[in-house]
């Protein structure tokens, strides 16, 4: 019998230089591992840790071409396996995860757990080399899936339309980069040169396994003493996210494409980060101004003007920036942007009702309690926290935002500057 | 109250069809904080064409779909407002064949099932606000016209079917839903909403008895009429595909290519359903998947991404697979597909193929019982079609590779082949 989590209590120590971070529950039939390797994000770096996130997933030594391993996969019951990079702030994270049944549902004895951590050791540190490189005919095939992965963004519109107001807003800001690289990069990087590359991520960078699951942590530990092993020297010092910036002139940015539905996508700065006291006021401005059903955006922008299917905001916690953001028909541009704008005048003013921040507080407690039931946001939370410089419990993080009150409120609020406006359009039409 | 268990994966499914004709489930799920509720009408895109009595009706496409935007709002008041008050996050989806209402919440489940059974049951729709919505679904039409992958997707339908309302695009037209009014409305509302046609299943942090003892309240409290005798009319649908290929342009960083199979073995119901759906998921697996030789060979070659995916739909009237995902060069990719097919005919799927995919599918399995999304949802979906979805690891341990080896003789004739192809507009890019 396991009784209900009600905070997330991962217990953390360090193995072999590594930070393992376990948490035992029984909620879940799977076991899930993730392992998180950070890097700041930079021009110099951004597409080569890209491209290892492909590389690495591809073959190890023990699984020497990727049929086998993924015929590996399918033996130890499906586990589902990826290797990504994903943006957090000024971090480019790479991030292994892999899941796996949990043993008690199957008929066999099958020591899947075990089998897990090995296959986590073989990937990161037992990859398929040739001449003490990565193998030349995989990074070729790597670096045109890279490259396809990179020109698809432009298939999600809504996702191509906020990589393009963050370009334009954050030029010469790590924070403008694409997490999957620059395929202008791709040429220059040989096998040699990634593969001394990753030696120095492994050796160097902050590095963190967490597991979460119905596990014993000593036999995690022991499993993963015995599976990877990897030589740590001192860990780097990366540069901090840079949050404050100074706001000039409202830029407007119009781009053109081949679309019916204009996206409009306006990026403000907040100036305030997770670390940040006024950080639960602002996640609360956020929630009223366009986190949910009941806020100001999705009211006025789709209820009561009809200009809209989505109207919504939100909030990248580690850089600071707030962006919202409309599916409209571009006829109506200047009126869903006033409407728009408008919103964000009224939040800033304290034109905020109690029903609104009751709605609020409840949705964004709810929504927060809600990651106790997914081991994947679990760990999410958690290293949060942990990259930010600044852990919260949850419970902590619920109490804050409980006690927000209108001056926390207007308080945040006033601190956003509009940046950047843009919108994506059709190529019809006059300029 | 009737309850089953399930021994190996470790659930219990408590159960009551309420004297109104209300099918209830209820599952328990320990440790979790959450609670999932989902009230689902047997009631999609494709019921425009019906009889009610001796009366025959035919509604604009996408009423289904509009009706689910307007059930939120009520004459004072907006259903998502009581929702946010409790915390509750609340939202709904439209299939072809099912409308889904539902809220997950970490507290007040009490209320929040009491507002979920309210406002699916209680309709107001005033001319005013199905004028005011044609605004916001336009968008939402607008939004999915410029998703390449939906594009993809529902012309490879509209190439498989040439009758069948399944074609049809379920939020409808920008010209479709100009037609709807709010007497038509209030008929389909009347129509499918009647708790006979409906289940509701809620799964999470609940106590069965206490559960639905509120919800039997809450159903005595209301009048029903009896159930409407309600005829579904469907167009005879000819075996073959309508059309073997169609082709569309927009901005695209690859083009897109879908290969689809119209299933020519219809009528099933119950475990047969059940059995033929897991069959197929593992015939392709087996073809296409990961772990098969041609995935590999066409990875290598670089004629697909990691888009490249499978599935298989399952309906009495209608199912289809489909396979494909980005590609550089679609002609040749539906070449070598073609040609595996052919191949694989002749010579069938071996044993060890076939365990692999078997043992990955029950892992796979396994995973998604940590989702009370997914269980609530497939849940629902299986009921409707006469199965469980706890039958599926009995029902996929007695599958043979016998079966699958039929399978695959029976679903892939080239009668039955449709491709859909997106490419990149000359205009595209920055």
């Amino acid at each position: 019998m396991s009784v209900p989590v009600t905070e997330i209590g991962f217990e953390s120590r360090q193995v072999n230089g590594i930070g393992l971070h376990v948490l035992k529950t029984a909620k879940f039939k799977t076991i899930t591992l993730v392992v998180l390797i950070e890097q700041a994000l930079s021009e110099e770096n951004v597409t080569k840790t890209a491209l290892l996130a492909h590389l690495l997933k591809r073959a190890t030594s023990r699984l020497p071409d990727s049929l086998a391993l993924r015929q590996h996969l399918d033996y130890l019951y499906g586990a589902v396996f990826d290797v990504d990079v994903v943006k957090k702030g000024e971090r480019q994270i790479l991030q292994l995860y892999l899941e796996v049944p949990h043993e008690q549902f199957l008929s066999s004895e099958e020591r899947l757990l075990e089998q897990a951590v090995q296959f986590v050791g073989d990937v990161l540190t037992r990859p398929y080399l040739e001449n003490g490189a990565f193998a030349e005919k995989y990074l070729a095939a790597e670096k045109e899936s890279l490259r396809k992965r990179i020109d698809s963004i432009i298939d999600d519109k809504i996702k191509y339309a906020n990589q393009r107001i963050t370009e334009e807003m954050c030029k010469g800001e790590p924070y403008a980069l694409l997490v999957y690289g620059r395929t202008a990069d791709l040429p220059a990087i040989t096998a040699a040169g990634l593969y001394q590359y990753y030696r120095e991520l492994l050796a160097h960078n902050p590095l963190h396994v967490f597991v979460v699951g119905d596990v014993e942590r000593d036999q995690v530990e022991q499993y993963l003493a015995r599976h990877l092993q990897v030589e740590r020297g001192e860990p780097a010092q990366l540069p901090p996210t840079v949050v404050q910036k100074a706001v000039g002139e409202v830029r407007e940015v119009v781009e053109r494409l081949d679309v019916t539905q204009g996206k409009l996508h306006i990026g403000c700065r907040t100036q305030i980060s997770y670390r940040d006291d006024d950080y639960p006021a602002l996640v609360m401005v956020n929630g009223i101004l366009g986190g949910f059903p009941h806020s100001k955006l999705f009211l006025n922008v789709r209820e009561k003007a009809s200009l809209a299917y989505y109207a919504a905001s939100r909030l990248d916690s580690h850089k600071g920036v707030l962006m919202m953001m409309a599916g409209i028909d571009v006829a109506q541009y200047e009126k869903a942007k006033a409407i728009m704008l408008e919103q964000l005048r009224l939040v800033q003013e304290g034109r905020i009702s109690e029903l609104e921040i009751k709605q609020t507080k409840a949705t964004l407690a709810n929504q927060y309690r809600e990651l106790l039931d997914s081991a994947r946001l679990l760990i999410d939370f958690t290293y949060n926290g942990m990259l930010s410089g600044r852990r919260r419990s949850l419970g902590e993080l619920l109490q804050q935002m409980e006690e927000v009150d209108m001056d926390d409120l207007t308080r945040a609020a006033s601190r956003i500057q509009i940046d950047t406006i843009y919108l994506l359009r059709d190529n019809k039409g006059g300029a | 109250m009737q309850s089953t268990s399930f021994e190996q994966i470790q659930e219990r499914v408590y159960h009551e069809t309420l004297p109104n004709g209300l099918a209830v489930y209820l599952l328990p799920k320990h440790g979790f904080s959450k609670t999932y509720a989902v009230f689902t009408t047997r009631y999609g895109s494709i019921d425009s064409h019906f009889r009610v009595g001796t009366q025959e009706v035919r509604v604009p496409d996408g009423i289904a779909h509009f009706l689910e935007h307007k059930m939120f709002e009520k004459k004072d008041h907006d259903v998502f407002q009581l929702f946010s008050q409790t915390g509750a996050s609340s939202n709904a989806f439209t299939s072809f064949n099912r409308t889904a209402y539902l809220f997950s919440s970490t507290g007040n489940v009490e209320k929040n099932l009491e507002i979920l059974l309210d406002f699916v049951q209680e309709p107001y729709f005033s001319e005013q606000s199905v004028e005011k919505e044609k605004g916001i679904i336009g968008q939402e039409i607008r939004m999915y016209d410029d998703d390449p992958d939906w594009k993809v997707y529902t012309n490879l339908l509209k190439a498989m079917y040439q009758q069948h309302p399944v074609r049809i695009e379920i939020a409808g037209t920008v010209d479709s839903i100009a037609q709807i009014t709010s007497e038509l409305l209030y008929q389909c509302h009347a129509t499918f909403y009647h708790p006979s046609n409906m289940l509701l299943f809620v799964v999470g942090a609940i106590d069965p008895p206490a559960i639905l003892e509120l919800i039997r309240e809450n159903q005595q409290r209301k009048q029903f009429p009896p159930a409407p005798a309600v005829e579904r009319l469907f167009p005879q649908e000819p075996a073959e595909v309508g059309e073997q290929r169609i082709e569309a342009q927009l901005s695209v960083g690859l083009p897109k290519c879908l290969i689809g199979h119209k299933e020519s073995r219809l009528g099933l119901t119950g475990d047969a359903l059940l059995k033929q759906e897991l069959c197929s998921k593992l015939l392709l697996d087996v073809l296409f998947g990961q772990g098969s030789p041609l995935y590999q060979r066409l990875y290598d070659s670089g004629l697909i991404t990691e888009t490249f995916d499978f599935d298989y739909s399952a309906e009495s009237a209608y199912a289809y697979s489909v396979v494909g995902g980005d590609t550089p060069d679609p002609d040749r990719l539906l070449e070598t597909i073609a040609r595996e097919i052919d191949a694989r005919m002749a010579e069938g799927i071996a044993a060890e193929e076939f365990n692999r995919c078997k043992r990955k599918r029950i892992g796979q399995y396994l995973r998604a019982l940590n989702s009370v999304e997914y269980i609530a949802n497939q849940f629902t979906s299986y009921k409707f079609n006469g199965t469980d979805l706890f039958r599926v690891l009995p029902v996929l341990e007695g599958i043979t590779l016998d079966d699958v080896n039929q399978r695959l003789r029976e679903h892939f004739r080239p009668a039955q082949r449709a491709v859909s192809i997106v490419r990149a507009t000359s205009t595209g890019g920055k």
